[in-house]
């Protein structure tokens, strides 16, 4: 076991962890975050994306270890501390991105990490992003459209 | 004042919020202290003898409390896994084969996948590890996965007592009528089909918590189902236990469209398990054991014939199906395939002679089962794939084919030569709407700018018509609490399709209360006497009219109370927007006032005491709804590489009244996504050899992605709202991939239709276009 330390959400967070333990195990069982959500064990469906050091990660392609002092952000910490949703989590409720809501945390950061890099997004772009998220049940046009919404308001913020 | 909410308005969803932050609670999020976990042993082989098993290795493994082996679970003496399928008799009048099917597999394994033992450990890696230590003796025996060679006289046989491995020799429909039109039609044209075998892959994995209380003998089972009240009755049946003494409860639940429906070994098993060690058993699937264990779907051949006169006017149909059921029954076993698909063959056209023959077959593959659609997506694909095949072959215009078949609004009622009664829609309208949509002035520009680019456009419209199912009785009950919630209990259950919202609307909009009041309670074999939980389009119609029974009832309370509290007569009392008033002396009172009087005994009349406006009410369905609309789609077919993009897609749909537009919305563009999955992307492959699952991963099983989709135009037709429910809805939540799957694999033969290709089998991935493509102009 590894004693592991790391700024999730904003808090520093330590807990030890073994070796082969992937990241999304160590969020969801070590520090209790299950809105990270395991949807495969091929790193296909995106469900446990989170942002590690600004970058959208698939957390299951990730050990525990390797995010050893990182700044990791998880769906539980994209809102305000006031409990104000981020533009992108109003625009997905906004605009019915969600339906049975187990990709959603995977779609939200990766849709949060696409705005950062790419802040005015094509229709094609906003796909092109979300390609390595999978949603069985809205048929994906919602959330291409509550991205395009998140762009807007978020440039008006 | 309140804004309330309101049928037919788009409302926000109140599970949003808990969705959107993390804060929802799937299976996987739910742990009981001192809980262990189950692991299961899966057969590797198709078809095989299991000679011996060893479970000495893995009981000294670190962790492990427990093995339930196959032989201990038959000696055991528990019941088989159940089928319910509604169609059990031959042609001939003899009933169907159900062999029958243990939890665990003990003799014979016959499907890669089937469980032979579970093990239960402290973690969920040791018993993992101790499954894989647990030494399976198998002798391998000839096998065979494919539909169509498991009726051969020289396939494996996978049960002694199932000749040529036919569970059910089906017919319906007018045999003799479908001869004597075929025998003398100036037109006859027969093509051959295959619905492709597709599995649901609801994005959050099955999952089970299984718990036993030794001092009052109580079990409870927190599942990730979508049938909670039906299968706790068959899991108590199969445990040989009182169902009273089985408490059944789903969390939320990430998507189920068919795949949660069916009784599955693994809580049954844990269930037992529990109660020898003691302490809560969890259990949460792997993708790749979902694969493999999950219920399938579709998987049909189909040779399909069309009669028409020399006027074009279809006078005859006759669909002959091989359906694959998998080893065994399922659930609803060989229902999909037979009557499942029976029931709306020949969809929206008036023809006057049906016949619908198939056989269901068993193969080594896992049991076939309701997917999104269950039989009325294949249906709707032969006749529509038919229809698109004789207009090519006469040389009519498809468009004008569909146009002169139609039923006509004039026509319904109208029967179909299957039996299904068609209340009310009208189908020319619909399809006029969907062309009028898709700018066809526009379409010839379109073509050329594709053209110039080295692409071939093709177009097409699939009108398309389906019938709820599911469970036709349903409950639903009303408790107001002092706090002033008011607690809504329904026996339907949502796996995302929204009902916190739809059904809690319907409630709030009748009482005339704001929708945050409600809190919804759903899945739970505690909060309602019956469920038929979420199946066949029936959340809307059949929970949502028990919705507005039960808030309708409650009304009818509150104004014999208003009566007492106002010392007027109860047939004086009118009950407008949350205010119940005497129309004699103008005096009213408000709903709230009314709910605070109904906690106090003293202030009821004497006939009531405190809780008299708690409610049950129970709504029975007396026949399915008739939803139905019409798709059109464009797509670009590169011939150099066969790739295809669906570029546009419009679609109308008929589901009666709409009570919350944005979410019905969502199920259709849902549900064209998972049709387009069907014709292009998705299929389940077993290597013929081998009967080995090629496709367990999502790396080989073909999922759509935000990049394969088209942007999607929807629009209702809502002037048809059918008076075989008070809301006057028809299902929803299967008809998007009822018509998108036709309605593509059309398009793109409309492209290649230049190439002399006529027919693709789906799905039409790049390589069988750019084959097709070649081969035929070669």
């Amino acid at each position: 076991m590894t004693e592991l330390s790391m700024t999730v959400n904003g808090v520093v967070r330590r807990a030890a962890a073994a070796p082969t333990v992937l990241l999304s195990t160590f969020l969801r069982e070590s520090l209790k975050l299950t809105g990270t959500h395991v949807g495969c064990d091929t790193s296909q469906c995106g469900a446990c994306t989170v942002i590690v050091d600004g970058r959208s990660i698939k957390s299951c392609t990730m050990l525990a270890v390797e995010a050893d002092g990182a700044a990791i952000t998880t769906i539980e910490g994209v809102a305000k501390s006031d409990g104000t949703l981020h533009p992108v989590q109003e625009a997905f409720r906004a605009h019915h991105a969600l339906q049975c809501g187990f990709c959603t945390p995977g779609m939200v950061m990766a849709s949060v990490a696409l705005l950062a890099h790419t802040p005015n997004p094509t229709d094609a772009q906003v796909r092109h992003g979300l390609e390595g998220n999978m949603c069985r049940c809205t048929g994906y046009q919602n959330i291409v459209d509550a991205v395009l919404a998140a762009s807007q308001s978020m440039k008006g913020a | 004042m309140t804004e309330h909410a309101r049928f037919g308005k788009s409302q926000v969803r109140v599970e949003d919020q808990r969705f959107l932050t993390g804060q929802g609670r799937y299976i996987d999020d739910v742990n009981r202290p001192k809980q262990k976990h189950a692991a299961f042993v899966r057969s590797p082989h198709a078809h095989a003898r299991v000679v011996t098993m060893d479970v000495s290795a893995a009981r000294a493994l670190p962790g492990v409390a427990l093995i339930v082996t196959g032989a201990e679970w038959a000696a055991r003496g528990f019941g088989p896994l159940p089928c319910r399928s509604p169609s059990k008799v031959n042609r001939d009048g003899t009933p169907f084969k159900e062999p029958t099917r243990h939890c665990l597999a003990s003799d014979t394994v016959r499907y890669v996948g089937e469980p032979v033992a579970m093990v239960v450990a402290g973690t969920a890696d040791e018993a993992r590890r101790a499954a894989d230590a647990v030494i399976v003796e198998y002798a391998e025996l000839a096998s065979v996965t494919d539909r169509a060679a498991a009726l051969g006289d020289d396939a494996a046989q996978l049960w002694p007592e199932v000749p040529n491995n036919l569970c059910l020799d089906f017919e319906q429909g007018n045999r003799a009528a479908v001869e004597a039109a075929m025998a003398t039609a100036k037109h006859v044209v027969r093509l051959d089909m295959g619905n492709n075998r597709l599995t649901a892959v609801p994005m959050e994995p099955r999952g089970a918590i299984a718990d036993f209380d030794a001092a009052t003998g109580q079990y409870t089972l927190v599942n990730c189902s979508q049938n909670i009240h039906a299968n706790r009755d068959l899991m108590a049946s199969m445990l040989k236990i009182d169902k009273a003494k089985l408490h059944h409860l789903a969390p939320d639940i990430g998507g189920g469209f068919g795949a949660k429906n069916s009784v599955y070994s693994e809580p049954v098993v844990m269930l037992y398990a529990a109660s020898k060690v003691g302490c809560p058993i969890k259990w949460i699937a792997d993708r790749t054991e979902a694969f493999l264990s999950d219920t399938h779907g579709r998987d049909q051949q189909s040779t399909v014939t069309l009669a028409l006169d020399e006027h074009g006017k279809f006078l005859a149909l006759h669909v002959d199906t091989v359906g694959n059921v998998g080893a065994a029954c399922g659930t609803m076993g060989p229902f999909t395939p037979t009557g499942g698909t029976a029931r709306t063959t020949g969809s929206v056209y008036a023809i006057p002679a049906i016949l619908y023959t198939s056989k269901a077959v068993f193969t080594n593959t896992v049991q076939t089962d309701p997917y999104r659609g269950a039989g009325r997506p294949e249906a709707v694909f032969h006749v529509e794939r038919i229809v698109e095949f004789a207009a090519r072959t006469l040389g009519i215009d498809p468009v004008a084919l569909r146009r002169q078949n139609l039923i006509k609004t004039e026509q319904l009622p109208y029967k179909t030569a299957v039996g299904l009664e068609i209340d009310c829609g009208d189908f020319p309208a619909v399809m006029e709407r969907v062309l009028a949509m898709s700018d066809r002035p526009g379409y010839a520009a379109r073509v050329a700018t594709s053209r110039a680019k080295g692409l071939r456009r093709g177009f097409a419209v699939t009108p398309y018509l389906e019938t709820s199912g599911g469970a036709p009785h349903e409950e639903a009950r009303l408790a107001f609490r002092a706090d002033g919630t008011v607690v809504l209990s329904v026996g339907t259950h949502s796996t995302g399709m929204g009902h916190e919202t739809a059904l809690a609307q319907i409630a709030a909009d009748t009482l005339g209360i704001d929708l945050t009041r409600i809190r919804f309670v759903q899945a739970d074999t505690d909060a309602t006497s019956i469920g038929g939980g979420h199946g066949g389009s029936r959340g809307i119609e059949v929970g949502g009219s028990a919705v507005l029974k039960v808030a309708r009832m409650v009304i009818e309370k509150a104004r014999g109370i208003a009566a007492h509290l106002l010392n007027s007569h109860v047939d004086d009392i009118t009950f407008k927007a949350g205010v119940l008033s005497d129309t004699k002396t103008g005096q009213s009172v408000a709903l709230d006032a009314v709910i605070a009087a109904a906690g106090d005994t003293s202030r009821l009349p004497q006939d009531m005491s405190a809780g008299a406006l708690d409610t049950t009410a129970k709504f029975e369905r007396e026949t399915y709804t008739v939803p139905n609309g019409a798709h059109a789609c464009e797509v670009e077919v590169d011939p150099e590489t066969g790739v295809i993009a669906v570029d546009k897609f419009w679609c109308v749909d008929d589901f009666g009244s709409v009570i919350n537009p944005m979410l019905a919305d969502g199920q259709v563009m849902g549900g064209i996504v998972q049709g387009l999955g069907q014709a292009l992307l998705e299929e389940v492959v077993y290597d013929p050899q081998t009967g080995q699952l090629l496709t367990a991963s999502l790396l080989e099983y073909a999922l759509p992605r935000a990049d394969h989709v088209p942007r999607m135009e929807i629009a209702f037709f809502e002037g048809a709202p059918t008076k075989r429910n008070p809301l006057g809805a028809k299902g929803s939540g299967e008809a998007g991939c009822c018509g998108a799957t036709p309605v593509i694999v059309n398009a793109v033969l409309d492209a290649l239709h230049e190439y002399g290709v006529r027919h693709i089998e789906m799905p039409l991935t790049s390589e069988k276009v750019w084959s097709a493509i070649t081969g035929a102009s070669a």
